[in-house]
């Protein structure tokens, strides 16, 4: 009897092996293996021979290069982090909303879920880079209004006043870039159900309540998920600053890998802040409730 | 007698008086429920609210298009002068064509269209199984395969691409458009760890009956992943399908790593190389803004146009789709 369930476990354990055994294949050979082997390479300095590829350890070399004896990887990453942390919170609100608008029942909002998945289809390519350079990204809003001199009033001299400017500057860019999020919400939307509403309405909640007590709190899970996804698709566009210091690095092998993993290290350390920071706020809010 | 009376007439009037005052509250009361509404989110002033929300949010999305639209079809003699900004006065087709011959359209349409198919089929497949084994079966180490899986979503290209090159030039693949597609028969290439993970999603939301029955049935795991939870994952195919298609398409990081001065490269490589080229003579000043911007608006247009077709024709299902894949639990 015994063997015959040891038997059925194993049996299962086999299936299921089989099942992720391709992806496990893949990740190793796409994966796991560059990873290792860029590390190893930006401990090295790499020499392409003819018929083959000469390593020369140098240990810390290029690290030190990058980290402390030049400032072109601070000068790049410096403006771009700020430009980030005002935009990922613009990112976010505006999906949510938009997809909360969405569910609403409204004639016509087939259409218009048709037009808001439209930026999905554009935001990954060149083509979105071309409508920036057109200047279609700019509503042009703070000339007219003379924002900027205001803002340049409240923000004073800190170096906070350029990313700011800068994400108003290309509202229309961060909508671009909230495609994704906004089919993300919309799916998580569907998975609260009707009757939450209902019997919240019947307890005399006004919507504004029913927000924050029903609504946010489900959704809680599809923010940190759209936060991930944010970031990770922010720092990996292959327009962003970094990505031009990585394509005209110096050419070296070990050099760029170098680049390459400190990069990496810095989105981890990022993610891991942003993900500390959205678990301290969610747990306020929760024991603020209680 | 006439006292009597008075006081009937009197009461009669005040009665009508109340009527009349209470028919007015009703009237108040209708107009301001069709205003507002019994409940704020059906009145007349939430619905033009959301109107004109979603109207000024759809025109940033369609302006950037149409007037691309616009100002390939533009002559140079529209384009300079200001008075003319929607509606060029005669439909020019030279920049289109000069965009078509630039791309060698036919030939970089049809070898982007083999690849982000067969990186969206296989996407479709390879993506179904692992996550159907992260939702549903067992495996050994199991926790860890799913960090993995969680750190293959987070690594951006840029770190792998290096060594990969070299591991392809190695392989004698470098330069060939088999590079872009091998690693989709496993569940790679572009994000597809994030296909892996809505497929997992997906089979989460299912009920386990279906899989018990099928248990006692004895039939085994593949028989009945292709046979019941494959096709039952129609949503989640429709939106990996469509993503895969769409992104591979877009895709210019991978294509310019893996094929660098290849001859035969897909459309939006043609597309962005075409863009740098424009973007250098427009700097050397050999040609002026007015001339390289309606090419590269007709390029972008022929680069996009394919998508956005496929686009149009799925998306009453992608949209359907969205909502039932339960992406996320």
């Amino acid at each position: 009897m015994k063997k015959r369930i040891l038997k059925g476990k194993t049996m299962r354990n086999l299936e299921g092996s089989l099942f992720i055994l391709p992806w496990l294949l893949g990740f190793m050979a796409f994966l796991a293996f560059p990873l290792l082997f860029s590390l190893y390479m930006s401990f090295h300095n790499v020499k392409v021979l003819p018929f083959q590829m000469k390593y020369d350890y140098v240990g810390f070399k290029y690290f030190k290069s990058i980290l402390f004896e030049s400032s072109a990887l601070y000068d790049s990453i410096i403006p771009f982090f700020q430009e980030a942390i005002v935009m990922i919170p613009v990112i976010l609100v505006f999906s949510l909303l938009i997809a909360i608008l969405l569910n609403q029942k409204l004639r016509g909002r087939m259409l218009f879920r048709a037009i808001f998945f439209l930026p999905v289809i554009f935001s990954t390519g060149y083509v979105l880079t071309e409508f920036v350079n057109q200047g279609e990204g700019s509503l042009g809003f703070l000339e007219r209004y003379e924002l900027s001199s205001y803002l340049n009033m409240v923000l004073g001299d800190s170096s906070w006043t350029n990313p700011i400017k800068q994400v108003l500057n290309r509202f229309v860019l961060v909508l671009w870039f909230s495609g994704v999020q906004i089919i993300l919400f919309l799916a998580g939307r569907q998975t609260i159900s009707a009757s939450a509403y209902e019997s919240a309405r019947i307890d005399g909640a006004s919507p504004w309540e029913v927000f924050w007590k029903i609504t946010l709190p489900a959704m809680s899970p599809f923010i940190l998920l759209n936060l991930i996804y944010t970031v990770v698709d922010l720092f990996t566009y292959p327009f962003n600053p970094i990505m031009d210091l990585i394509g005209n690095g110096q050419g070296s092998y070990g050099y760029n890998s170098a680049l390459v993993w400190i990069y990496f290290m810095i989105i981890i350390i990022f993610l891991s802040v942003v993900l500390l920071f959205y678990v301290r706020l969610s747990r306020n809010r929760s024991g603020a409730r209680r | 007698m006439s006292t009597k009376l008075d006081l009937v007439k009197s009461k009669w009037t005040l009665k009508r008086g109340l009527g009349r005052k209470l028919g007015m509250k009703n009237k108040v009361r209708k107009v301001r429920y069709a205003l507002l509404g019994r409940e704020i989110n059906n009145g007349l002033v939430f619905k033009l609210f959301l109107y004109a929300i979603f109207l000024s949010t759809s025109y940033i999305y369609i302006q950037p298009v149409l007037k691309m639209v616009v100002k390939m079809l533009m002559n140079g003699k529209d384009i300079i002068d200001p008075t003319v900004t929607w509606i060029p006065s005669t439909l020019y087709m030279g920049h289109l064509s000069a965009a078509w011959e630039v791309l060698k359209y036919e030939k970089s349409v049809i070898i982007s269209i083999i690849v982000a198919l067969l990186v969206a089929v296989f996407h479709c497949i390879s993506c179904g199984f692992a996550g159907y084994a992260f939702a549903r079966l067992e495996f050994p180490f199991k926790r860890i395969a799913f960090v993995l899986l969680l750190v293959a979503f987070i690594i951006p290209p840029q770190v792998v691409v290096l060594p990969s090159i070299l591991a392809y030039r190695w392989a004698g693949l470098d330069n060939s458009l088999v590079s872009l597609v091998i690693p989709a028969l496993f569940g790679f290439g572009v994000k597809g760890s994030l296909f892996v993970i809505i497929y997992r999603q997906f089979f989460m939301t299912q009920p386990r009956e279906l899989e018990e029955a099928a248990k006692i049935d004895g039939a085994s795991a593949i028989k009945f992943y292709l046979k019941v939870m494959f096709p039952l994952a129609k949503p989640a195919i429709i939106v990996v399908f469509l993503f895969s298609f769409v992104w591979t398409w877009n895709d210019t990081y991978m294509p310019r790593m893996f094929l660098g001065g290849a001859e035969d490269v897909p459309l939006a490589v043609q597309m962005s190389r075409l863009g740098q080229s424009l973007d250098n003579l427009m700097k050397a000043s050999e040609m002026p803004a007015y001339l390289a911007e309606p090419i590269k608006m007709a390029a972008s247009f022929l680069t996009i146009l394919p998508p956005l077709l496929l686009y149009l024709f799925a998306q009453r299902y992608f949209v359907e789709s969205v909502e039932r894949t339960g992406l996320v639990e």
